[in-house]
């Protein structure tokens, strides 16, 4: 059976965070815990952006999905990159909401898109994370 | 061993295989990236905490496995950037055992924006259990 639930909550937003400006040292200490280098000086390595959390991790209006899943699975778009001094402002969306059978039964998935821009309203990246819910 | 010569995209066939990465990730490491990423959970500190939350240990994040697809991108391809990594967390990663990164270039194609190639990735354990599988876009010199 499908998920009934209701679908105006495709696309919403339920988090825009404004973060205060990426120090040197969060860049040097997460390079450093990813075993990641970055592309230059001044530029923090590609996963950086996935340490910034928003205020809320979830919708608040989701639908019941069932027990608390997992991290199923993430995909990164990468758009400008990361530079020392920049602000960054992570809007947070619900992407799709979808259901899944396999050999151990049906799966629930939700995936939220953050996308996160600049100073310059220039694309840093996007997001989306995959959760799995039984 | 790492190359520091950039790889030009003339020089990449589909099949090229990348570098392997071989390591093993301790508790502390898996620990430290949790704190510094800010990933909340008590599954990534300790072998204690994750037990309450009904794991069997402590576990790696999904978002280090990332991160190790990243460098193993960056060690097999100096100087590219990367325009797009996927995962799939099909298991439990564990600090403590054995991992090899590794993957094989799957298409080529150049447009406007520049040469690109696709990479399908795999993070495994030594026995070869493919516990995160990925891809990655990547723009070349």
């Amino acid at each position: 059976m499908a998920i009934e639930f209701d679908r105006s909550i495709i696309g919403s937003e339920f988090d825009r965070t404004v973060f205060d400006p990426v120090t040197a040292e969060e860049a040097r200490e997460y390079a450093a815990a990813s075993t990641e280098s970055s592309a230059a000086e001044g530029v923090t390595s590609p996963t950086f952006v996935v340490r910034l959390r928003g205020r809320r991790f979830m919708p608040a209006n989701l639908p019941d999905l069932g027990r608390m899943g997992f991290d199923a699975g993430k995909d990164i778009e990468f758009g400008v990159a990361v530079r020392v001094g920049d602000v960054l402002t992570a809007v947070s969306t619900v992407h799709d909401i979808y259901e899944k059978t396999g050999r151990s039964g049906t799966m629930k998935f939700l995936v939220l898109r953050t996308t996160v821009t600049n100073q310059r309203a220039e694309q840093v990246a996007v997001i989306d994370q995959k959760m799995m819910f039984r | 061993m790492s190359q520091t010569v950039p790889v030009r995209f003339a020089d990449v066939d589909v099949g090229h295989e990348l570098c392997t990465l071989t390591l093993t990730l301790s508790g502390e490491q898996v620990k430290r990236y949790a704190v510094v990423a800010r990933m909340p959970g008590g599954r990534f500190m300790g072998d204690d905490d994750a037990r309450k939350e009904g794991l069997p240990g402590q576990i790696v994040p999904g978002n280090l496995s990332m991160a190790l697809f990243s460098r193993l991108i960056a060690e097999s391809f100096p100087g590219a950037t990367l325009k797009r990594l996927g995962a799939t967390f099909r298991g439990l990663v564990r600090p403590g055992y054995a991992l090899l990164i590794r993957g094989v270039v799957t298409e080529k194609h150049s447009s406007d924006h520049g040469d690109f190639i696709e990479c399908d990735l795999i993070l495994e354990s030594a026995e070869g259990d493919r516990w995160v599988t990925g891809t990655a876009t990547v723009r070349l010199a």
